[in-house]
């Protein structure tokens, strides 16, 4: 599971749970594997990523590196700060761990980079 | 004792007291005494015998106040309890086996008795959330009141069994106990009732409580109401009833037996509020007088007709109260509860576990994208956001490399076929979207909803496709339609048939095959593969070659998959329940009923 994909997700759809984001991770293996940059995909992709989660999804994780805790201003333009967020945002995967929702602490296991999300009918 | 009768005529009727004391010591567990109390028990005649309390009121108070009389339910005595000992003792002289209202004429049988039975059901107390507040109107409010209505000419009016009723705001249909939301009478509230709310608020029992419909109800001595309770879903909390014109005893029951009768004088208010309102039953017995507890005693109160003006407020929305044994929202919903426990279980076991053993041999046969979706796709900026609700083995998610595409399914062998191909996938169910709102800038739903088991399923995986959806994103739906030879173009799915059915493509009635499914206790057709579908909700069946080798019979594994094949307009029916959307197109594309959405707002 990627953090951008960490980005979106929400155990809103729970019972009980009113906002359920950002998902606490608790990760095992992180893997990192290489993307091919798009500077142009990367720079209309930060608009729709709340920056904050981001950055503490991957400082929890240990993978922060030199990401800057803000959006730069012309980030457009800003070739080493798009290949940062590319990095952040693409390359680290989350293999093994649990995503955990905020309200509950209900567990959502990430077995083989894939986050389990299904819930039971009395959790709904 | 001497009662001025012949000793013989006393011995006869003091052995007949005797017996009929025993009776009610063993019924009621009160002592009968042969001491002088101020407490009689009529020992031989009671409710089921026709006594009411009247008639005791009536022949009793000639001797006296009287302070307490008691019915017992189901039983042939009643007590009677004076003021004092001396009354009673001049009723019991003068009543005792002389009175001819037991039955068949025969004469009352009384006795005394130390104490009266403990009539717990029957108490003063005022169920929960109920208010009486005497003097709420004034005499020339009330004529005022009064003069509003006119029943016999109104358009609203109209006469029920019992009664005379006009209605404002919204009729009150007497058939379903509700209302038409949707319908408002061409007159409201009367404004001349405005100055109600405001007394109201200014002695602190409602805060800005506005009714918007009224009810008038005119009895006639004699007429009443069964007891009832107003219907949850119908009308908010409280309920308000002002008597105009009569008083009248409106009794009030309880489940648990509690029975507490409540006095509404002329120009009082009632306030059904909480427990009153929503768990305890009123009503009003049809009678021409009340008996009604005073601090001087018992006394008998004429009806005359009397006017209520029952001011309701429409609830908006489902009745959210604790009082779940009366509560139609929650009924209702309990019972659809059960309907959707078993389209789920349907699902269970006709989708999502068959998707996970034929996974592999489904994903060999899914590789071509069909065109139209991958057009949408493409139609994709860069660095968009694109969902696959219901990815499968992921055949989409390949498209478009400038635009960030994640997947879902709830089939886990089918998302480790994708992960295993580096697609961005999770498990999940599409009823229960574990995405953000406003999360993509695009949805695909690609023969996803037709596995859904009931349209509510189904309309609620199209609100979840919508809510992830940006605003002004598209979201394009697929599901498989039950006509597959349209415009007498057979689809492809029935053209693949090996046998190549040329005119017979309708298989026999007769030779369709129902499956039960237990679970769900839902008996379905199997479908007959590659021909024209029958019904809506099938089974269709998937072929597994066993590829065991150690087995060399080679055999087949049947699977049923559960569909629901949708009619012509039915997709677009179901989108059209949701108000933030606009239909862009919709469109047949080879067997399938397809739907363009753009979401309009939040």
């Amino acid at each position: 599971m990627k953090l951008i994909t960490h980005n979106m997700l929400t155990s809103k759809c729970m019972k009980g749970v009113t906002v359920g984001y950002p998902l606490k991770i608790q990760a095992v293996d992180v893997k990192t594997t290489e993307v091919d940059f798009n500077p142009e995909f990367i720079s209309r992709l930060i608009p729709k990523v709340d920056w904050n989660v981001l950055c503490s999804a991957a400082e929890s994780i240990g993978y922060l590196e030199d990401l800057p805790k803000e959006v730069t201003e012309n980030y457009e333009n800003n070739v080493d700060f798009l290949k940062k967020a590319h990095r952040v945002l693409l390359e680290i995967d989350i293999i093994n761990g649990e995503l955990i929702c905020p309200e509950t602490g209900r567990k959502f296991p990430i077995n083989n980079g894939i986050p389990n999300m299904l819930l039971n009918e009395d959790e709904v | 004792m001497e009662n001025g009768h012949s000793r013989k005529q006393g011995r006869k009727l003091n052995k007949k007291v005797k017996k009929a004391q025993h009776i009610v010591e063993k019924q009621t567990g009160i002592t009968c005494t042969n001491n002088v109390t101020k407490n009689l028990v009529i020992c031989n005649c009671g409710l089921v015998n026709g006594l009411s309390e009247d008639i005791i009121y009536h022949h009793f108070s000639a001797y006296g106040p009287l302070e307490k009389i008691i019915m017992i339910t189901g039983e042939s005595c009643a007590f009677v309890s004076f003021k004092t000992a001396d009354t009673a003792e001049l009723a019991y002289r003068n009543i005792n086996g002389k009175l001819n209202l037991a039955q068949d004429d025969k004469p009352l049988l009384l006795s005394f008795v130390d104490r009266l039975p403990e009539n717990s059901n029957c108490t003063n107390d005022l169920p929960s959330g109920l208010t009486v507040i005497d003097n709420f109107v004034t005499e020339e409010e009330e004529e005022l009141l009064l003069s509003l209505v006119c029943f016999d000419e109104q358009e609203n009016s109209s006469t029920l069994k019992h009664r005379q009723v006009v209605h404002y705001g919204y009729e009150f249909r007497y058939d379903n106990n509700n209302v038409d939301k949707d319908k408002p009478l061409l007159h409201g509230i009367p404004k001349e009732c405005n100055f109600l709310w405001d007394r109201l608020q200014k002695l602190g029992y409602t805060d800005n409580f506005r009714p918007d419909q009224l009810t008038v109800n005119k009895y006639q001595p004699g007429q009443g109401i069964p007891p009832h309770i107003d219907t949850h879903s119908a009308f908010d909390d409280p309920i308000l009833s002002l008597s105009l014109s009569s008083s009248i005893v409106m009794e009030f029951r309880h489940e648990n037996g509690s029975h507490v009768p409540i006095f509404l004088k002329q120009r009082s208010l009632l306030i059904m509020s909480d427990e009153s309102r929503y768990n305890w039953t009123h009503g009003i017995t049809p009678r021409k007088t009340d008996i009604v507890s005073l601090e001087s005693g018992l006394k008998v109160v004429q009806r005359c007709t009397r006017v209520s003006f029952t001011f309701r407020k429409l609830l908006k929305g489902e009745c959210q109260c604790r009082f779940t044994k009366k509560c139609d929202t929650y009924l209702k919903n309990c019972a659809d509860e059960l309907v959707n426990h078993s389209a789920s279980q349907l699902e269970k076991i006709h989708v999502h576990e068959i998707y996970e053993n034929i996974a592999d041999h489904f994903s060999d046969t899914r590789h071509k994208p069909w065109p139209n979706v991958v057009d949408f796709i493409n139609s994709f900026d860069v660095g968009s956001v694109l969902m696959d609700a219901g990815c499968g083995n992921g055949k989409y998610l390949n498209c478009h490399k400038n635009v960030f595409k994640v997947g879902f399914d709830s089939s886990a062998s089918l998302i480790n076929l994708c992960q295993e191909k580096g697609l961005n996938v999770i498990t999940c169910n599409c009823l229960y979207i574990p995405f953000r709102d406003e999360s993509v800038d695009g949805v695909i739903s690609i023969a996803v909803i037709h596995h859904l088991a009931n349209s509510e399923r189904r309309l609620r995986a199209i609100r979840e496709l919508v809510r992830v959806s940006r605003i002004n994103g598209n979201i394009l739906i697929y599901v498989w339609a039950k006509d597959q030879c349209k415009d007498q173009q057979k689809s492809s799915y029935l053209k693949q048939d090996r046998r190549n059915r040329k005119k017979d493509d309708l298989p026999q009635e007769d030779k369709i095959q129902n499956v039960t499914v237990k679970e769900s206790n839902i008996t379905l057709p199997i479908h007959i593969n590659r021909t024209q579908f029958q019904h809506q909700d099938v089974l269709v069946p998937w072929k597994l070659k066993d590829s065991n080798i150690d087995d060399k019979s080679k055999s087949e594994k049947l699977f049923l998959r559960f569909y629901h094949v949708f009619d012509e307009g039915e997709l677009e029916d179901l989108c059209k329940k949701l108000d933030n959307i606009e239909i862009v197109k919709t469109y047949y594309d080879q067997g399938n009923w397809c739907i363009l959405l753009k979401k309009l707002k939040s």
